[in-house]
């Protein structure tokens, strides 16, 4: 690819894919700028690949995704105060008359602009303050009550009640809440026996596409054998087959070791 | 045109420009991302941009419809390989074949589209999945397959030109 000679056909559809490293993009699209006939063909294939993306299976968009969508447009508009723009047609624009005045009048006239000038990106200015202020007010609001959550699920002094119908003793039993597409995962546990020394209980993430399980966490009961794990790292855009709990030396390990002591699945279609 | 009516803050317009291209949007972006919520979320990232910078779109630069495909399939990609979006993203000029007439011949050619691309020899579908789909470099490609860089780049070019005659015939 040199600037003299054409870029081959190859590459332009690369680089049209972004498929080119920085250093190859840089250069096509510096001689693409200046060649039309590299351009030309550069939209060609761009309306090739334009087809392709075009004919992918079609799906519906998903419930309720208008509405968000038109919330969103609605609330930005709202906080833009935004207001159809006027269009002022060029022929409407009086010609400009010569008109000769003192330097006092021109300074005057620069002072009354300038002022009106501030006086307008000052309003513009305080509009996006509010709305940043807002805004602000919301994401902490929605912060205090998503640490709240947090600190109910794991502070020590919480406690942990089972329900049950019968007067025996209470399985073992957890719960999970995962969300694949962000790798979070929220698992609690009651119940659970006292584990010896060197030893810990480890939760799994059983991926539904058959691969490994996935290691989500250690974890020891306290007194009464309550435990849980608060989004433990995970890899993202992995859906569950299953989930599971089982005693690992104190170290963890990479994979869980029989028996599985907790087990549970999705709900079919969840 | 639809998109004057969006610049000019028209929520009805906005409301119809997301009837009219909210389920192409969505299909490319699902077909790249695989995961619904993801395809949704860049969904409303794109029509919430048309929203607020309706002039990205530069009228006689090829047909609307070709134009959202382009960037939410760049748009996905960034997404997928966890890249920073591309400035330039939307800036680019399509050819006029994208400008379809009617739902019914554009409905036609995406078939047309789709029975080349289902025809064409097994690598050559792979290198377009692994290219435009996974957006993943040639030299990327190439040490994924074990083919030579020359034998990626040729097989791309040879299914894209696949696609250009079958529309033109």
């Amino acid at each position: 690819m040199s600037d003299r000679a054409h870029i081959p056909q190859e590459d332009l559809a690369l680089y049209a894919m972004h498929s080119l490293s920085a250093e190859e993009s840089a250069e096509v699209r510096a001689h693409v700028d200046d060649c039309a006939e590299c351009s030309a063909e550069l939209a060609e294939l761009l309306s090739d690949l334009a087809l392709v993306a075009m004919s992918v299976e079609q799906h519906p968009v998903p419930a309720g995704a208008r509405e968000r969508l038109m919330e969103k447009v609605a609330a930005d508009a709202a906080a833009e105060g935004r207001k159809p723009a006027t269009v002022t047609s060029i022929s409407d624009v009086p010609p400009p008359r010569r008109v000769y005045s003192s330097i006092q009048w021109a300074a005057v006239a620069a002072m009354i602009v300038f002022s009106f000038a501030l006086l307008l990106k000052n309003g513009s200015l305080n509009q996006e303050l509010h709305k940043q202020k807002l805004l602000a007010e919301h994401q902490a609001a929605e912060s205090a009550r998503a640490q709240q959550v947090l600190d109910v699920l794991t502070a020590k002094a919480s406690q942990h009640v089972l329900l049950t119908s019968g007067k025996a003793r209470p399985e073992p039993t957890g719960r999970a809440v995962y969300l694949a597409s962000s790798g979070s995962l929220i698992f609690q546990a009651n119940n659970l026996d006292p584990l010896p020394q060197g030893k810990t209980y480890e939760l799994w993430v059983i991926p539904a596409d058959g691969k490994a399980p996935i290691p989500a966490g250690l974890f020891r009961p306290n007194a009464v054998g309550s435990a849980s794990v608060i989004l433990p790292p995970l890899p993202t855009g992995v859906p569950a087959k299953a989930f599971g709990v089982t005693v690992e030396r104190a170290q963890g390990s990479d994979t869980p070791t029989a028996p599985i002591l907790l087990a549970g699945a999705p709900a079919p279609g969840e | 045109m639809l998109l004057q009516r969006v610049s000019a803050n028209d929520q009805g317009a906005m409301a119809e420009f997301f009837d009219r291209y909210g389920g192409l949007v969505y299909s490319v972006a699902l077909r790249v991302l695989k995961d619904p919520g993801q395809a949704e979320d860049l969904m409303q990232e794109i029509f919430f941009q048309v929203w607020k910078k309706p002039e990205a779109f530069v009228q006689g630069r090829g047909s609307l419809g070709a134009w959202l495909a382009v960037v939410t399939r760049n748009r996905a990609v960034d997404v997928l390989r966890r890249r920073k979006p591309d400035d330039n993203v939307d800036d680019f000029v399509l050819a006029s074949k994208t400008n379809l007439a009617s739902e019914v011949e554009q409905n036609r050619m995406m078939e047309k589209v789709r029975q080349v691309l289902n025809g064409l020899p097994a690598e050559q579908q792979k290198s377009v999945e692994m290219a435009f789909f996974e957006g993943l470099t040639h030299a990327e490609i190439a040490a994924q397959t074990g083919d030579p860089l020359g034998t990626v780049k040729t097989r791309i070019r040879t299914a894209l030109m696949s696609v250009r005659k079958a529309v033109q015939a």
